[in-house]
């Protein structure tokens, strides 16, 4: 079997990469905490464990999955940006989780998004992407804003329900 | 690289995103209702990540077992160590139809071999829920020995069984 791992991508300030074992304490304390709420969270540390080996896995099962974001400068990992799509999503979506709020307002999510993006357009060549958001989640709602994502009232969403889709045309598609 | 074992009747492989199918089938059955299914398949799929990415993050994990004459998916068995457990274990189950066999059996013991052999264990954990006389019966054909009981938040209380590498060199 060929081991899928993430494409090492650089921004300005960031390096997107593999997730890994050394991310699971920083990925452990964003599931304890009240922050992870718009993502399935709380979770205790077994819930957060899966969280970081699905996404893991994500990359060999689908080729594609969420990188680590880091500092060019070191390797610490701040949060996850990428691609996202198990069984139940009916598209690919785009999403981002900054861990810690010392790293919010930095304009990180915004930076790896605009790499993933340009990476879905002109290396995946996708011709759209989605991201599924909580309502509440009015951060997250002003990035999509800013990537240029648009409220999409028509497309399906996943079964779980309590999202919104917000969608991001590429290629001139606007679907899949 | 995820390595390959072979048995006499049974080929451990890795795990594949092509597994999805038999294994959503697996944990929509009562069969799962010991490790923590019935589950949907969203959630199966998710279950099969976590499963392929276990050996990323930790350099090992379960393999598919296949009956090697025919080719049929007829289990998950490995080791085992996600967060929160109380220590390595191996882990065996059986997909719908391949029990009675003796296949966990065989599968575990090369899944053991390789836990003391290559990974170096000195010694390993099983965990078998209460009601799972089957489960129970496999540690003990493997010589395992009861050491107590552990509750997982999740999975609930479930018996620790104790396996020790042994003592005249490899096993293999």
């Amino acid at each position: 079997m060929t081991v899928i791992t993430a494409p090492t991508l650089e921004t300005n300030r960031l390096t997107m990469r593999s997730p890994k074992r050394d991310d699971f304490h920083a990925v452990a304390d964003f599931f304890s905490s009240e922050r992870s709420r718009f993502i399935g969270g709380p979770l205790p540390i077994g819930g957060a464990w899966q969280f970081l080996t699905m996404m893991v896995g994500h990359w060999q099962m689908r080729g594609f999955g969420m990188w680590v974001i880091t500092e060019n400068h070191n390797d610490i990992g701040l949060g996850l940006v990428g691609f996202y799509r198990p069984v139940g999503w009916p598209e690919r979506e785009i999403g981002w989780h900054i861990w810690s709020p010392e790293t919010e307002g930095k304009g990180y999510a915004l930076e790896a998004a605009r790499a993933a993006l340009e990476h879905a357009k002109s290396v995946l060549k996708w011709p759209t992407l989605v991201s599924y958001i909580v309502p509440d989640n009015t951060r997250s709602i002003v990035l999509a804003e800013r990537l240029g994502a648009t409220l999409d009232p028509n497309a399906e969403l996943p079964e779980a329900g309590g999202c919104v889709c917000y969608r991001h045309a590429l290629n001139g598609g606007d679907h899949v | 690289m995820i390595p390959t074992l072979i048995t006499e009747r049974l080929t451990l492989r890795p795990l594949k995103a092509a597994d999805f199918d038999v294994f959503a089938e697996f944990y929509a059955s009562d069969r799962s209702k010991l490790i923590g299914g019935p589950a949907n398949r969203e959630m199966s799929w998710r279950i099969l990540a976590v499963e392929i990415g276990h050996w990323s993050l930790r350099g090992y994990g379960r393999w598919a077992v296949e009956e090697t004459q025919s080719g049929r998916f007829a289990g998950v068995i490995g080791p085992w160590n996600p967060e929160g457990w109380p220590e390595p274990e191996i882990g065996w189950d059986l997909m719908a139809g391949f029990e009675g066999k003796g296949y966990a059996t065989e599968a575990a013991t090369a899944a053991l071999a390789y836990a003391f052999d290559t990974l170096n264990w000195s010694t390993a954990i099983s965990l078998v829920a209460e009601p799972n006389h089957g489960s129970r019966r496999v540690a003990q054909r493997l010589g395992a020995v009861q050491d107590g009981m552990f509750t997982h938040p999740r999975f609930g209380t479930m018996e620790v069984w104790r396996h020790t590498r042994p003592a005249s060199g490899p096993s293999a």
